[in-house]
């Protein structure tokens, strides 16, 4: 028994001994704060000079929170980041970047993500939120920690209020684009399936959305049904397959949230013999354009993902050379046919 | 009479063998933190620290629920899903439904501990492997989640339920609070109750246990029980923390629950854990993600590095317990 309570008790040091730790730990954190903030007014006349320094520590830091670093649409995106910061610390723009920090495609993360970039004194962070309401907590806090956010990609629920600009695409217009596509491709109209990305996640509620905004008004076409996907090709080879045997002729085309979806689905149709149907996705990923130029896909919607965070990175150096800078910045979406497809096939 | 002398000696052995292992344990996360702290001074701030801790209470709370799984031989897939359906009907009872806070979450608790307790009147009253029966309900879980919002995110806007994830008692974040509680309260059920015995007798020798008169079905139903609250406390500070409520959340957070508990000695043949250990396992591995970001680790090395530290130091606590018993 003796040494039950013996170890209880050593369990509860240990825990009241952390709390202790945590929370003086903390209180000599703010004090070094106080420090260094007292420090820098005094040098404050050297480093005047150096205009967009946000938090005033005489270095500009830059953070990345990536959404993820596993999908193909945002290796690019996250390549063009690293080689273009890299660029910005050896030339001297900036003191310090945090390296690409891996979002995990998860909201939860990306928050963890931005205690860390405020921890490392940043003083711009580029966010490529994972969710639109529920990646808005890491915004809102890097905002109230004074850190300017530029959010790329899509917007967070309070983007507009409270982050530095927004850089990105009309994802409404990318739906439009998709339908709009089928219906010049197919003008008797016929039965369409729509594969789905992760349900709940912005990108595909509005991608779903403009593809809804042509194709309620239009009664050639016939929706037989939206299938959840999750932004996966496997899972759209699956639908399309499904959808050849229950539906036959009458399947004219399938509309995908993103191109690797639409590229697999189209795979699988050429592969049953069945070239005819129209399979469009948004992204222009490598794999998809290379079948557009070799004709096995009629097109596909590019989002040009280096382009946004490039539109981000350019709003920094702006406002390091004291320039006003856009609240928004939207880049637009391009469809990708064989006439064009060799400007964006690497 | 000798009979129980001797297994009160056994016990004994046992208990020092444990203690050795979260001996060992500590001693890495000790080193792994000078180690961090050297490269990267801004990890030793106390504002560093405070949030390590935060954002680590909800893999810890998942953590203990699954370390009791792991205990009686079993395993707890569903958790990640918990965690979502959790969060989905907050955000229908509080946004939709305009409920108040804390009917909301007493609901959405109740909830994953009935879908905890499930899992457990399956795996033992049916003696189905536990790895089946929760990797199945996870998917029925994972499903209701998605029937709950109706596949959409919901924002919840209630400041109050903001604030269980930033509201701070002090200098302390209530999360934290939380995550001493259940540390306690975990400590005391798994090291002093009858029921912490039979949890580890049923683990250690289940035909044993059953001779001695320990109700299997009463034992691994709690322990199932107790997982599902836990990842339902987990669901509502993630919900609190987002402040939104969907139903792809928690993909995948089984695997950081179960690296903690491993970390922290607890094994996969049953009948060994410890409280303790298992909180310095999952402090391990948020020293991991927050050390290898802040020292500015590339991130596509990130998930290398995360798995051979886990192998590392378990391999580093065997050799460490093999030299001392």
């Amino acid at each position: 028994m003796k040494r039950k309570i013996l170890s209880v008790l050593l369990c509860a040091v240990m825990v009241v001994s952390m709390a202790v730790g945590c929370s003086s730990g903390n209180d000599g954190g703010s004090e070094e704060k106080q420090e260094d903030t007292a420090s820098d007014e005094g040098e404050s006349s050297d480093d005047s000079a150096k205009g967009g320094d946000v938090n005033g520590d005489g270095k500009i830091v830059v953070g990345y929170i990536s959404k993820n670093i596993v999908d193909p649409f945002h290796a690019p995106i996250n390549d063009y980041a690293k080689e273009t910061l890299d660029g910005l610390v050896s030339d001297g723009t900036i003191d310090d970047w945090t390296g690409i920090l891996d979002g995990e495609t998860d909201a939860n993360k990306q928050s963890d993500r931005a205690d860390e970039c405020i921890a490392k004194n940043c003083d711009y962070v580029i966010i490529l939120p994972a969710e639109a309401t529920a990646s808005d907590a890491a915004v809102t806090k890097m905002a109230d920690a004074g850190i300017q956010v530029i959010v790329v990609n899509s917007a967070t629920d309070s983007t507009a209020d409270v982050a530095m600009a927004y850089c990105g695409p009309n994802d409404v217009e990318a739906g439009e684009m998709l339908a709009q596509w089928v219906i010049d491709s197919v003008p008797d109209g016929g039965k369409y399936a729509h594969c789905q990305g992760v349900i709940g996640n912005s990108a595909q509620i509005q991608r779903g959305e403009g593809i809804e905004n042509l194709m309620k008004d239009n009664d050639k076409f016939e929706s037989v049904g939206d299938y959840p996907c999750e932004w996966q090709a496997d899972k759209a080879a699956n639908v399309a397959t499904d959808m050849m045997n229950k539906y036959g002729d009458e399947l004219v085309a399938i509309i995908c949230d993103n191109d690797d979806m639409s590229s697999a689905a189209q795979k699988a149709c050429n592969d049953a013999g069945r070239k005819d149907i129209v399979c469009v996705g948004v992204d222009g990923n490598q794999n998809p354009l290379q079948m557009v130029k070799d004709g096995d896909l009629g097109a596909t919607v590019l989002q040009d993902g280096p382009g946004q965070v490039g539109a981000a990175i350019d709003l920094i150096k702006k406002a390091l050379n004291g320039e006003s800078t856009d609240k928004e910045v939207m880049v637009p979406f391009v469809l990708v046919t064989k006439d064009n497809v060799d400007e964006y096939l690497k | 009479m000798a009979k129980k002398e001797e297994k009160v000696l056994g016990m004994d052995r046992e208990k020092f063998r444990m203690f050795m292992g979260k001996y060992g344990i500590g001693v890495i996360l000790l080193i792994m933190m000078v180690f961090i702290s050297i490269m990267e001074p801004a990890f030793r701030s106390g504002s560093n620290m405070v949030n390590v801790a935060t954002q680590v209470s909800i893999n810890a709370m998942i953590a203990y629920g699954m370390c009791l799984a792991i205990t009686t031989e079993g395993i707890d897939l569903s958790v990640g899903a918990q965690l979502a359906l959790v969060s989905c009907i907050l955000g229908q009872l509080i946004s939709n439904k305009g409920w108040g806070i804390i009917p909301a979450i007493v609901v959405a608790i109740l909830v994953s501990t009935a879908w905890g307790t499930i899992n457990g009147f399956l795996i033992s009253k049916f003696n189905m492997f536990p790895f089946v029966v929760t990797l199945s309900t996870q998917l029925i879980i994972r499903g209701l989640a998605q029937v709950v919002s109706g596949g959409q995110a919901i924002p919840i806007t209630d400041a109050t339920f903001k604030q269980i994830y930033s509201a701070k008692l002090g200098p302390i974040p209530f999360p934290i609070l939380v995550l001493i509680l259940a540390t306690i309260l975990m400590y005391l059920v798994l090291h002093w109750t009858k029921f912490g015995r039979y949890v580890f007798a049923v683990g250690d020798n289940m035909q044993a246990a059953i001779a001695s008169g320990v109700s299997i079905i009463k034992t691994k139903t709690a322990t199932y029980a107790i997982s599902g609250f836990l990842a339902g406390v987990a669901g509502v500070i993630f919900t609190a923390k987002t402040a939104s409520a969907q139903s792809n959340i928690g993909v995948g957070y089984e695997t950081d629950a179960v690296a903690a508990c491993v970390l922290g000695g607890t094994s996969f043949a049953g009948g060994v854990t410890t409280v303790p250990g298992v909180l310095m396992g999952i402090f391990i591995i948020g020293f991991i993600y927050n050390g290898m970001n802040l020292i500015g680790i590339d991130s596509y090395y990130q998930s290398m590095t995360k798995g051979a530290v886990i192998i590392g130091a378990v391999l580093l606590d065997m050799v460490m317990n093999k030299k001392n018993s």
